[in-house]
């Protein structure tokens, strides 16, 4: 007898499949995972910030007993990176070490102890060089190069212009140009970073596992750097404890573990403490913003000139990417004439910065809306106002050629007014109170991958045998997100199936279809489709056995649940289980394959950079936040939070609801607390006291609210939901700030000290106003 | 945070054996819930052979009442004294709901509160941070980072609860070799963030009591922090005050998180009697700030810890002075 069929597919507010083991405590991630026999793998960090080696000695290292290998750079003459034309880091530092914390040796024993004294046997001879913490420093005319071919300092500068932006500016009634600076934060994952790698040096393997985003770059970089054929090496992702873009890209621990492994010819784990982890970083660069835009007095923009500078850290990383987002997002949330973008990456002597959560828009996104919300209370315009004033119409195609297939901001921003009671509250708020209006939006996954390779985006297998049950081969990797739970909702809702009879494998390059990862909010709209296009081929198969079995076409074949008969007939029909035997037959074990391969239209404007910011499917979020400040103290109370994001559609909207409020969460800590502090680049805030970043019990009640606009291309009409609802934030609270005190602030965190000095200057304006009058 | 720590773990079953034991070997340390002092020794910070561990000491486990005092064992937990009440009787001991977070006061002590290192940002670090800074006047170096020409440690102490046990005169009994000796809480603390604590070698705090008059007294604890929860007090206050007819009697006011101890003020000839006026707190905050000093030893800036300081004084006293709440 088959169990009673429970289905639920899609839109249904179905729990995460992976949440019982972690709510259990069960679930075993790499520091959990039974490494027996294996070593202690070490890395001794660069205590200088800027230097050339001249010598590494490893050799009291060596003789230690317990100690079984120790590698330095010589040993990784390989360099690495996440953008193709710009690999410019290795995994031990080379000649030169550029930031405190740059691994530049590391050490296998046979316990910590052992590891540890072995690091403090290492003896290195240097000579210092200046460092430098910020752009300005680095810029200077006289500072040294942290890279040779890279004049300045910068790693790379960006120009583009599109539409006349001179013409803009003249058209406008009211035109302004301020500074913003949002300091440096950091991904805070909860789980450290950790691998194990193990090397069979009889047949030349490697098994590797580790905490990463993107097994597949991984498996790319380990086997450049290690000089080994893909073919020899496997990479498993345990659970991952949270990402955030933090291991998009490969990171320098994971090749050094490798490295050592095959030098210590075993198996070798690293932990990382909470500081390395921090060390490791790739998080949002500090930036600071030039920002120049002209409206006309009903609120149209007419032109836009912005300027990023961004305090990259020390290697390229995801640099290239990140400058030209900061720009090419400036377009398909509003509709801008005219766009102007001047942006310069810039080495700096601190831990190199990449991927996290909203890339490369939410500081840029901060200071265009900070403005807009200025200029609409300057031109007397309800703020609301001046965004309908400017909204795209899709299908269209932005100056840039970024395509908008959906459009659902103006549905968001009917919510949060309506919710928000806006229309009533804003402007007419106690003091000490305020409310502010933010919009951001994101993209479905990277049109482009940096990666090219011809195959598709996606690839995703069903296997279907004798068992009845159905095995998800995904290579994409749930980091906490739940990509799995959206893949087997897809699969359960196309088979009709129970969740009982489904299983996710995922992330096992000797297993599952290769993937390219969790990074830019790609894979319910990539991997969901194929996921998609798979089940649709199964159910096909599945329906031409049953068609097979009761002697009849197949488009006679109707599903109910697991029976499948023949439609408009008193047939009583067939169970999924014999359905399946009969599809076995002369067959055996069914592998149906779904992919799913971005079209070359979508994947942004000619010119150069062109492809970044390009998607399928943007999402879009409107917010407001409402605040109390205290004003002896500093401190803003976050009191209420509307959110409202168009993710196309809700696969589960359970997860889409607390995606948006992880955003909300993680904008909130960026807004309000959130900041790296270094002193002469040790890092001030390398642990989870220093680094502040919201508790619950800081957290607002956050209303969540869930457009639909139906992506024409996306899985059911879905398009991203995690990302896009971040970048709202900053401008939301700095507005609502403003309006509680009476005083505009243009750096961030908003911390209470800063909010303290604003509130002085302030007073200390009023009077000399009032001196001199 | 990694550092293997390895040492002899000794398990006395009373206060005389456990100063005993401390005498014997050198280097050891008393452990109570560990929370602080775990976290230092994974990051290097001490190497002691020997870990003494309190737990096991029934005399410190015990809350009792003599008369006059109400008496703490010093290894009582936090969450227990949360549930014992402590809070409602004496109303500066809501301090005890501002320490860390729930987790942490399971295993956390009111001794070890008490007895809690002084921090700095430039001590509570790895042992490769502490050195690729050429380490720390507090520890294996010579120079302070907070304040790099003088000669002195400016670590912040930045416990919660000895403000509020401050400000309603509580003592603590200290057991050494010579036997068992009460003293005012006070008297525990000297202003060196390098040997903060009055302890002679050996010597164990093994109880704090409280006076049950303090009982009558409206106090209170507020704490500047920028999260709510977790974190030490960027400045924390307490305040004990007797009230007639809105005029301020027997005042005293106690202050965290700024200086290398917790500072007891209670000489404020000018404000008792006085009603809480504006000029009155001020002067109130100027006696206060002459002692008040905080240096660059977290994140946050020492000026707005000192402005925080004034400005949590002038609330709590004109809240108690408004009678809000219950006395206690």
């Amino acid at each position: 007898m088959s169990a009673p069929v429970t289905q639920v597919g899609v839109g249904d507010r179905v729990p995460l499949v992976d949440g019982i083991e972690k709510v259990r405590g069960v679930a075993k991630y790499t520091a959990d995972l039974a490494a027996e026999g294996a070593l202690v793998g070490r890395i001794l960090r660069s205590p200088y910030s800027h230097a050339e080696l001249l010598d590494v000695d490893i050799s009291k290292a060596e003789a230690l007993p317990g100690v079984i290998a120790v590698i330095t750079g010589k040993d990784a003459p390989i360099p690495y990176g996440i953008v193709p034309i710009a690999q410019n880091e290795y995994p031990l530092a080379q000649e030169k070490v550029r930031y405190r914390g740059e691994p530049i040796a590391a050490v296998a024993a046979v316990d910590e102890a052992t590891a540890e004294a072995a690091l403090d046997l290492i003896e290195l001879t240097v000579r210092e060089l200046p460092g430098y913490y910020n752009a300005a420093a680095s810029r200077a005319a006289d500072a040294v190069l942290l890279h040779d071919n890279k004049p300045g300092n910068i790693e790379r500068d960006v120009h583009s212009t599109f539409g006349d932006v001179e013409v803009g500016f003249a058209e406008a009634d009211l035109v302004a140009e301020d500074v913003f600076h949002c300091e440096e934060v950091t991904h805070a994952h909860m789980e450290p970073h950790a691998a194990i790698a193990e090397y069979d040096p009889q047949r030349d393997h490697l098994t590797f596992h580790s905490v990463t985003q993107v097994p597949y770059y991984v498996h790319l970089m380990l086997a450049q750097c290690m000089d080994m054929n893909k073919s020899r090496i496997r990479v498993i992702k345990p659970f991952v404890g949270g990402g955030f873009g933090a291991r998009t890209e490969t990171l320098n621990f994971e090749l050094v573990c490798g490295i050592l492994a095959r030098a210590a010819k075993g198996r070798v784990r690293m932990v990382l403490t909470r500081e390395e982890t921090f060390l490791t970083h790739r998080g949002r660069p500090a930036a600071d913003i030039t920002l120049k835009l002209g409206l006309s007095k009903t609120g149209r923009i007419t032109a836009v000139k912005a300027e990023m500078e961004q305090y990259g850290g020390a290697y390229g990383g995801y640099g290239i990417v990140t400058i030209l987002y900061a720009g090419a997002l400036l377009n398909a949330l509003y509709d801008i004439p005219a766009v102007q973008y001047d942006g310069y990456r810039v080495y700096t002597n601190t831990p190199p910065c990449g991927a996290m959560r909203g890339h490369g828009t939410v500081d840029m996104r901060h200071a265009f809306d900070t403005m807009l919300n200025r200029m609409a209370r300057q031109l007397g315009l309800d703020p609301i106002e001046v965004r309908r004033a400017n909204l795209l119409k899709a299908p269209t195609e932005t100056l840039n050629g970024l395509q908008v297939t959906s459009y659902g901001l103006p549905e968001t921003l009917d919510w949060v007014e309506q919710a928000s009671g806006w229309k009533d509250r804003k402007g007419k708020m106690p003091k000490g109170r305020g409310l502010g209006i933010g919009c951001s939006h994101f993209v479905s996954g990277a049109a482009k991958p940096v990666q090219w390779t011809g195959q598709p985006d996606a690839v995703v297998n069903l296997k279907l045998d004798f068992d009845g049950g159905i095995t998800i081969l995904t290579g994409a990797a749930d980091i906490g997100q739940g990509s799995s739970t959206v893949v087997a909702q897809i699969v359960a809702e196309v088979m009709g199936l129970d969740h009982s009879r489904l299983r996710v494998i995922s992330n096992d390059s000797a297993l599952t279809p290769r993937d390219m990862g969790s990074y830019s909010s790609r894979v319910t709209y990539m991997v969901g489709n194929a996921t998609l296009d798979a089940a649709e081929k199964l159910k096909a198969r599945l329906i031409r056995a049953a068609a097979k079995a009761l002697e009849t076409e197949p488009e006679n074949i109707e599903c109910a649940g697991e029976t499948y008969r023949v439609a408009n007939s008193q047939d009583q029909g067939i169970p999924f289980d014999k359905v399946v035997q009969t599809a076995l037959i002369d067959h055996g074990a069914i592998t149906e394959r779904g992919t799913f391969t971005v079209p070359k239209s979508f994947q942004g404007g000619k010119h150069r950079g062109g492809a970044v910011g390009s998607t399928m499917g943007f999402s879009y979020a409107s917010q407001v936040v409402e605040v109390s400040v205290d004003e002896e103290t500093g401190e803003i109370t976050v009191e209420k939070v509307w959110v409202s994001h168009d993710c196309g559609y809700p696969i589960n909207p359970l997860a889409v609801e607390g995606q948006v409020q992880g955003a909300i969460w993680m904008g909130m800590g960026q807004a309000m607390m959130e900041e790296t502090r270094f002193h002469e680049g040790l890092p001030l805030h390398a642990n989870f006291l220093d680094y502040s970043f919201p508790t619950i019990m800081d957290s607002p009640d956050i209303e969540v609210h869930i457009v639909e606009s139906m992506d024409p291309n996306g899985p059911f009409g879905a398009k991203e939901a995690s990302e896009g609802g971040l970048a709202g934030f900053l401008p939301a609270l700095a507005e609502a700030v403003s309006e509680a005190i009476g005083c505009d602030i243009n750096d961030m965190p908003l911390t209470p000290d800063r909010i303290l000095d604003a509130l002085t200057k302030q007073r200390r304006a009023e009077k000399r106003r009032k001196a001199k009058a | 945070m990694s550092a293997e720590m390895d040492f002899e773990l000794a398990t006395p079953k009373d206060a005389s054996e456990a100063v005993a034991l401390m005498q014997a070997n050198p280097g050891a340390c008393y452990i109570a819930g560990g929370t602080d002092l775990v976290a230092n020794l994974r990051r290097g910070i001490g190497a002691p052979p020997m870990l003494i561990a309190l737990d096991g000491i029934a005399e410190m486990q015990t809350i009792a009442e003599d008369g006059t005092h109400l008496v703490i064992g010093a290894s009582v937990t936090l969450a227990r004294l949360m549930a014992e009440g402590l809070p409602k009787r004496f109303a500066a001991m809501s301090a005890l709901a501002e320490v860390a977070g729930p987790g942490l006061r399971e295993a956390a002590t009111i001794g070890g509160n008490l007895c809690l290192d002084t921090r700095c940002i430039f001590y509570n670090q790895s042992k490769w941070w502490r050195k690729a800074n050429g380490y720390c006047l507090k520890l294996d170096g010579d120079t302070c980072h907070v304040a790099p020409k003088g000669k002195r440690c400016h670590a912040a102490f930045s416990g919660d609860v000895a403000p509020a046990l401050l400000v309603l005169g509580a003592e603590v009994q200290v057991v050494g070799s010579g036997g068992a000796r009460w003293m005012p809480l006070s008297d525990l603390y000297r202003e060196d963030g390098l040997d903060h604590l009055t302890l002679g070698a050996g010597e164990l705090l093994v109880a704090v009591r409280i006076p049950l008059a303090a009982a009558a007294l409206h106090s209170g604890y507020a704490k500047s922090r920028l999260r709510k929860a977790v974190d030490f007090p960027l400045a924390g206050v307490a305040v004990a005050l007797d009230c007639k007819d809105g005029r301020i009697a027997d005042l005293r006011v106690a202050v965290t998180g700024t200086n290398p101890r917790p500072i007891l003020f209670d000489h404020f000839p000018d404000a008792i009697g006085q009603e809480p006026t504006g000029a009155v707190l001020d002067a109130i905050t100027r006696e206060i700030g002459k002692d008040i000093t905080p240096m660059r030893t977290t994140n946050m800036p020492g000026m707005y810890r000192r402005q925080m300081a004034g400005v949590l004084v002038k609330r709590l006293i004109t809240r108690l002075c408004a009678g809000q709440g219950a006395k206690g």
